[in-house]
C-alpha cells in the first residue's frame, strides 16, 4: 500500500466483496460489479421527490386498504364480508394467535412502518430539515427490508378468490382496489428511495469527526 | 478460454477483505477494519467483516426449518366444517382436491409455493453451506446466482398461510360452512420464517473468499 486509503473514494460489492473506485454516476445510471454482476451503486432519478410522493400516496391509502372490506361471499342466502383488519380480529377471536400475529406483522405492521418511515425520511430531505437522529432512523429502516409481504398477500387474495368462485357468489369491494393501489404505492416508495444518496447526504451533514480522523491516522500507520 | 479469463479475474480481483477494509451491511460504506465488530463511521452501526458465524447460523436455521417442515405436511392445515361435519385437509391433500375440481392453475401455484419453494430453499442452502465449507466444485458465479434466487423466493411460501387466513375470515357462515386452520399452519409458518432467517444469515461473499483461497493453494 503506497498511498493512504481514502475510504470515501472506494466502494465494495456487497455480494462478492470486490473493491472498486467509487464511480461518478449521473441520475439514472447504475454500476455493475464485473465479477459477480450485481449492482454496485445506482443513482435514481429524482429520488427524494418521487419517493416522497409515492409514500404520501401510500400513507393516504393505508386506512382504506386496511379497513374497507376486500371481498364478500354470499352462500345459502347469507352475506359475509371481510377487510384486512377483520381478518386479524376473526383470527384472534377463533384462537389462531400465531397466524393472526404473523398476518398483522407481514401484511400490516411492516408495510405501514416502512411507508411512514419513508415519508418521514423524505419529508426531512425535501424540506432540508436534516437532523442527526435520521442516521439511526434510516439504519433501523434497513432491518425491515425483507419482511414486507404485501405482494404475497395480494397473490393470496387472488388464489382464495379463485377458490371461492367455485362454489359461492363472490363480490369484490372497494377495499380490494385500495389494497392494490396501496401495494403499488408502497412498492414504488421503497424502490424509488435512493439509499446511497441518502447515506451520502447524511454523512456530509453529520460527519463523525473523531472516527474520520482516527481513520486517516491509522492509514498512515499502516502504509 | 472463458474459464481461464474468469479464473484470472478472480485471482487478480482486489477485495475489501484483502485490503483490510470492510463493508458496512447497512449503509454500504467502506470502513477500515480495526476491530471486530467494527463501528461504521457513517451510520454508527456495529458490524463484522463477514456475517457473524454465517455458515453455522445458516445450517442451524436450516435444520430447524427442515424439522418444522415434517409436521407441517403431516398435520391438517385446513379444516372445513360443512353442516357441522369436519373435513380435514393437509397441504398435499388440499392440492389433490384442487386437481379433482379441475382448478389446475391454483394447484400449480399452491404446490409451487408450499412444497417446492421450501424444499428448494432448504436443499439449496444445505448445498451452498456444504460447498462453501469444503470448497469442492465451488463455482461462485453460479452459486451466488442460486443464492439470489433462494433469497427472492423466501417470502412467497407464506402464500398458503395467507390463503388459509383469508378463508378462515371470509367463509364464516355459522353452522352452514366455516373454515378453521389446522395445527400444520403453525409449523408451516415456522418453516418459512426459519428458511428466511437461514437465507439472511448466509453470506455470499464467503463463496468468493473460499474460491480465491483454494486457487492460491493450488498455485503454491
Amino acid at each position: 500500500m503506497d498511498k493512504p486509503l481514502n475510504t470515501k473514494l472506494l466502494i465494495a460489492c456487497r455480494q462478492c466483496d470486490a473493491l472498486y473506485d467509487k464511480p461518478l454516476l449521473k441520475q439514472g445510471q447504475s454500476a455493475k460489479c464485473t465479477r459477480c454482476g450485481s449492482i454496485l451503486a445506482e443513482r435514481k432519478v429524482n429520488s427524494i421527490e418521487r419517493s416522497f410522493n409515492w409514500s404520501l400516496a401510500g400513507v393516504l391509502l393505508m386506512l382504506p386498504a386496511i379497513l374497507l372490506p376486500i371481498m364478500g361471499v354470499t352462500l345459502a342466502g347469507q352475506f359475509h364480508q371481510a377487510s384486512l383488519f377483520d381478518c386479524i380480529l376473526v383470527l384472534i377471536d377463533r384462537g389462531f394467535f400465531m397466524i393472526a400475529s404473523l398476518v398483522f406483522l407481514f401484511a400490516i405492521a411492516v408495510p405501514v412502518v416502512r411507508l411512514v418511515g419513508a415519508l418521514y425520511l423524505t419529508y426531512h430531505f425535501k424540506f432540508k430539515k436534516l437532523k442527526p437522529s435520521l442516521l439511526n432512523f434510516f439504519r433501523a429502516y434497513h432491518h425491515l427490508d425483507n419482511w414486507a409481504m404485501l405482494n404475497v398477500f395480494m397473490l393470496g387474495i387472488v388464489v382464495s378468490m379463485y377458490k371461492l368462485l367455485d362454489d359461492t357468489e363472490l363480490s369484490v369491494n372497494l377495499g380490494l382496489l385500495s389494497f392494490i393501489l396501496w401495494l403499488i404505492s408502497s412498492t414504488m416508495a421503497s424502490s424509488t428511495l435512493d439509499q446511497d444518496y441518502i447515506w451520502d447526504k447524511l454523512e456530509q451533514n453529520f460527519p463523525n469527526e473523531n472516527h474520520v480522523a482516527s481513520d486517516v491516522d491509522n492509514d498512515h500507520a499502516n502504509s | 478460454m472463458k474459464t481461464m479469463s474468469q479464473a484470472m479475474l478472480i485471482m487478480t480481483m482486489q477485495t475489501a477483505k484483502k485490503t483490510g477494509l470492510a463493508l458496512c451491511p447497512k449503509c454500504q460504506k467502506v470502513n477500515v477494519l480495526k476491530a471486530q465488530p467494527q463501528q461504521c463511521t457513517r451510520c454508527h452501526g456495529k458490524f463484522y467483516q463477514r456475517k457473524y458465524n454465517s455458515l453455522q447460523y445458516t445450517l442451524a436455521w436450516n435444520i430447524a426449518a427442515l424439522l418444522a417442515f415434517i409436521p407441517a405436511n403431516l398435520y391438517p392445515i385446513m379444516i372445513v366444517y360443512q353442516l357441522g361435519i369436519p373435513k380435514e385437509a393437509t397441504i398435499l391433500s388440499g392440492i389433490g382436491e384442487f386437481i379433482d375440481h379441475g382448478l389446475y392453475p391454483i394447484a400449480v401455484i399452491i404446490f409451487a409455493a408450499s412444497i417446492i419453494v421450501p424444499l428448494i430453499k432448504i436443499i439449496g442452502l444445505f448445498v451452498l453451506t456444504y460447498r462453501t465449507y469444503t470448497g469442492i466444485r465451488l463455482k461462485p458465479n453460479k452459486h451466488s446466482r442460486v443464492y439470489h434466487i433462494l433469497e427472492f423466493l423466501g417470502p412467497w411460501s407464506m402464500l398458503d398461510v395467507f390463503v388459509v387466513a383469508l378463508m378462515v375470515t371470509i367463509v364464516e357462515l355459522g353452522f352452514v360452512t366455516s373454515v378453521a386452520a389446522g395445527p400444520a399452519i403453525n409449523y408451516f409458518t415456522l418453516t418459512v420464517i426459519f428458511t428466511m432467517f437461514s437465507a439472511n444469515s448466509f453470506d455470499p461473499r464467503l463463496l468468493w473468499d473460499k474460491r480465491s483461497e483454494t486457487n492460491i493453494d493450488k498455485k503454491v
